[in-house]
């Protein structure tokens, strides 16, 4: 017999907590917002010259960056370069770009924000974390909360993929208050049950007022899925990397504050690496 | 965990004259998983137990072990036959290790089937926490302790195929999520145990193997370790905490006060916070080439998490010296003797070579000195500077301004004051007295650090 409340988590029970959030659904987009089917949707024509114009740019520039090289950059420096500045906030269109949230979802309390710090020159996301379970029965553990890129569109919302293939180090710039952060990568999958499958490794701060440089290799990120790590690892393919994150959830209540300079992938010639963790069978069929 | 299972209130039950533990097993397995809440359903759910195998009239002697924690029923429990008095006396009072293996080994003791494990191990795991022992391994062995051993191993490969007895397992996997919730790594006895319990193929084993591969890869990886039992004194505390944010060696701590509490004449206690300061020596020479005519700030309280307790610290520094004002001073070549700390040389790199970000480079404030205090008024950070002008005597001549936040505030919302005061100069200074000002800006945008 099956006991119900296993049937929703899968039978081989794994290491880690469930972290609610990677339990749920990510967050709607922002064009698929929550309306009730009587409630008029906005086709103005205003909204949709702005759309037309917003794609048709998009859509110039891709051709004219196919003309210098590889995605806007000659062909040399795509192969070559061994630092590339992915995301870095300097200014209020960059935090567009990050999608914040916290347990409140699923009716917790933490709350989480994300502003630009001083001189806007770094992001700022702060709030306050409460690991009071909501009051759903089912529940358990709570108090956490991420920030989340959003993922490339190419022109009329096509799907477009970070490549960082030829590299091999995540650095970050950052500036925490002591807490252990988790930083996850979420590729492009092919099967639906891969769906939730996400790269993870810590993002240990150490506080104060200097900034930290913190560089991870990609070799070191383990793969989990809804918050539980698994036991067949293999290394992340950087070909198709969708979004990165940010998550809080070290069951510690209190305020809390993290700041980003800029997030960077580089090529580290000494990391040679490829995982660091094994890859063999773990439960063996005999 | 079905909270259903785990605090019954037998007062109501026993007028009702009726338990039956097995009965509320079943009726719990058919329901959906419904609570995993048992404050929640404390008040509002009893459950009807039926006893199958003996009358109502016997329920006086049969103890029904999630009662035992319950407090409001431990007066009336009188069905601890032996250690009646003696547990519930030292439980109602003082809930600590030695009562709570009391209980464990009371329930193991009073039947060798030990009926109703599973709901005594789910109620034990809740109640950890309040005897204070949830971080104990050996209570969790313990209570591993109270599974029948052998009974739950699968004897045949259809047993192990089809999750041979479930809520068993599920149990037993519940047990060393608690652990690795709380981060206890376990030890050979638990490997034994549930090797016992559950046989080598059953899930909770393979959750003990996964643990032990986890959990040694991720303890060392943080590369500023905080160790597991901070110190207690808020001095050492303080002490240990800057040293952590100064991220330099040389950094000395000077303690500029000691907490005490004094009692003056009117016999009223005045307790003196302790003033901890760290100053590296970089910092006191950015501090000496700083313009006298700009302010420095004395900025905070900034939060600093070790492990569970934040600590908040205050920060001396300067505004970003404008572009003009800026002095590229050359390399002192006396300084480093062993290499040339500048070099002219015309290196021609290729596009693969570059090892810097395309970034341009924050240009913040210097910071010239931290500090920690109990207390984060006006008055203690002004003794924490006249502490620091002994040795950076250009704070006399410097204007002192102080960015304070009333207390550490968690969101914003609330509008901030700047209170600006001149630092009142030490006699010997010429410098002339002025007025204090008190300014209050909202100051809706900055956040803690700015």
């Amino acid at each position: 017999m099956s006991l119900p409340k296993l049937a929703r988590i899968p039978s081989a029970r794994l290491l880690t907590s469930i972290l609610p959030h990677q339990l749920l659904q990510p967050p709607p987009h922002p064009s698929h917002q929550h309306k009730f089917p009587f409630q008029p949707v906005n086709f103005s024509f205003s909204k949709g010259i702005e759309g037309i114009k917003k794609h048709f740019t998009l859509l110039k520039k891709e051709f004219s960056e196919r003309l210098v090289g590889p995605e806007g950059k000659p062909l040399l420096e795509h192969l070559l370069e061994q630092n590339l500045v992915i995301w870095e906030f300097r200014g209020p269109e960059s935090l567009e770009q990050w999608t914040v949230s916290s347990d409140q979802e699923i009716g917790g309390q933490s709350e989480a924000l994300l502003k630009l710090g001083r001189n806007d020159n770094t992001c700022f996301l702060y709030g306050a974390l409460r690991s009071t379970p909501p009051r759903d029965g089912e529940t358990r553990y709570s108090g956490y909360c991420s920030m989340r890129s959003k993922k490339l569109l190419a022109s009329f919302d096509r799907k477009k993929h970070h490549d960082w293939s030829t590299f091999n180090t995540l650095h970050l710039r950052v500036r925490g208050d002591g807490r252990p952060w988790m930083i996850n990568i979420a590729t492009e999958t092919y099967f639906s049950h891969q769906k939730d499958d996400i790269y993870t490794y810590f993002l240990y701060t150490r506080g104060g007022p200097y900034w930290q440089d913190v560089k991870i290799p990609f070799s070191k990120f383990f793969l989990s899925h809804r918050g539980r790590i698994q036991d067949d690892q293999h290394p992340i393919w950087l070909d198709k990397v969708n979004t990165i994150g940010f998550t809080l959830g070290d069951k510690a209540d209190g305020p809390f504050q993290l700041e980003i300079d800029f997030v960077g992938v580089s090529k580290d010639y000494a990391h040679t690496e490829e995982f660091a963790y094994e890859m063999y069978e773990r439960n063996p069929k005999n | 965990m079905k909270c259903a299972r785990c605090l019954l209130k037998l007062q109501s039950l026993r007028l009702l004259g009726q338990s039956a533990r097995p009965a509320a097993q079943h009726g719990a397995l058919l329901q959906p998983a419904s609570s995993s809440q048992p404050h929640m359903l404390q008040n509002t759910q009893h459950q009807v137990l039926r006893r199958f195998h003996r009358s109502p009239t016997h329920d006086k002697d049969r103890p029904i072990p999630a009662d035992f924690f319950d407090e409001d029923d431990k007066k009336k429990d009188k069905s601890l036959v032996t250690h009646d008095d003696l547990f519930e006396q030292v439980a109602r009072e003082t809930k600590t290790k030695a009562t709570f293996n009391k209980v464990v080994e009371v329930f193991i003791k009073q039947d060798v089937r030990r009926r109703g494990h599973v709901e005594f191990i789910y109620a034990a795991l809740q109640k950890m926490p309040e005897f204070g022992v949830e971080k104990d391994l050996a209570v969790y062995n313990k209570l591993l302790d109270v599974f029948p051993k052998e009974v739950f191993v699968p004897r045949n490969f259809i047993q192990t195929m089809f999750n041979h007895y479930p809520r068993q397992q599920e149990c037993g996997v519940q047990l060393l999520e608690q652990m690795e919730s709380y981060g206890i790594m376990p030890n050979v006895e638990t490997k034994v145990l549930l090797i016992q319990i559950f046989g080598a193929k059953g899930h909770a084993v393979r959750k003990y193997q996964r643990m032990m591969y986890w959990f040694p890869r991720f303890q060392n990886t943080n590369p500023y370790p905080i160790p597991k039992y901070l110190p207690e004194d808020p001095v050492d505390l303080a002490h240990f905490s800057l040293a952590r944010i100064a991220d330099d060696r040389d950094a000395k701590v000077t303690v500029y006060q000691l907490p005490c509490t004094d009692i003056t004449e009117s016999g009223e206690e005045i307790t003196l916070p302790h003033v901890v300061g760290i100053q590296s020596p970089s910092q006191m020479e950015l501090l000496a080439k700083h313009n006298p005519s700009r302010p420095v700030f004395v900025e905070g309280p900034f939060p600093l998490w070790l492990r569970k307790k934040c600590v908040y610290y205050y920060v001396l520094r300067a505004d970003p010296v404008p572009p003009e004002e800026k002095v590229e001073e050359p390399y002192d070549p006396e300084r480093s003797l062993a290499y040339p700390l500048q070099l002219d040389l015309e290196l021609d790199r290729d596009l693969g070579d570059e090892e810097s970000f395309d970034v341009e480079d924050l240009d913040e404030g210097a910071v010239f000195a931290m500090c920690m205090t109990s207390q984060g008024d006006q008055a203690v950070l002004n003794q924490w500077i006249s502490g620091l002008q002994q040795n950076n005597p250009i704070l006399g001549r410097v204007p002192t301004l102080f960015r304070l936040e009333q207390g550490p505030r968690e969101l914003q919302g609330g509008h901030q004051t700047v209170s600006d005061h001149r630092h009142r100069p030490d006699p010997e200074t010429q410098r002339e007295e002025e007025e204090v000002t008190v300014e209050e800006e909202p100051r809706r945008s900055q956040g803690m650090k700015q």
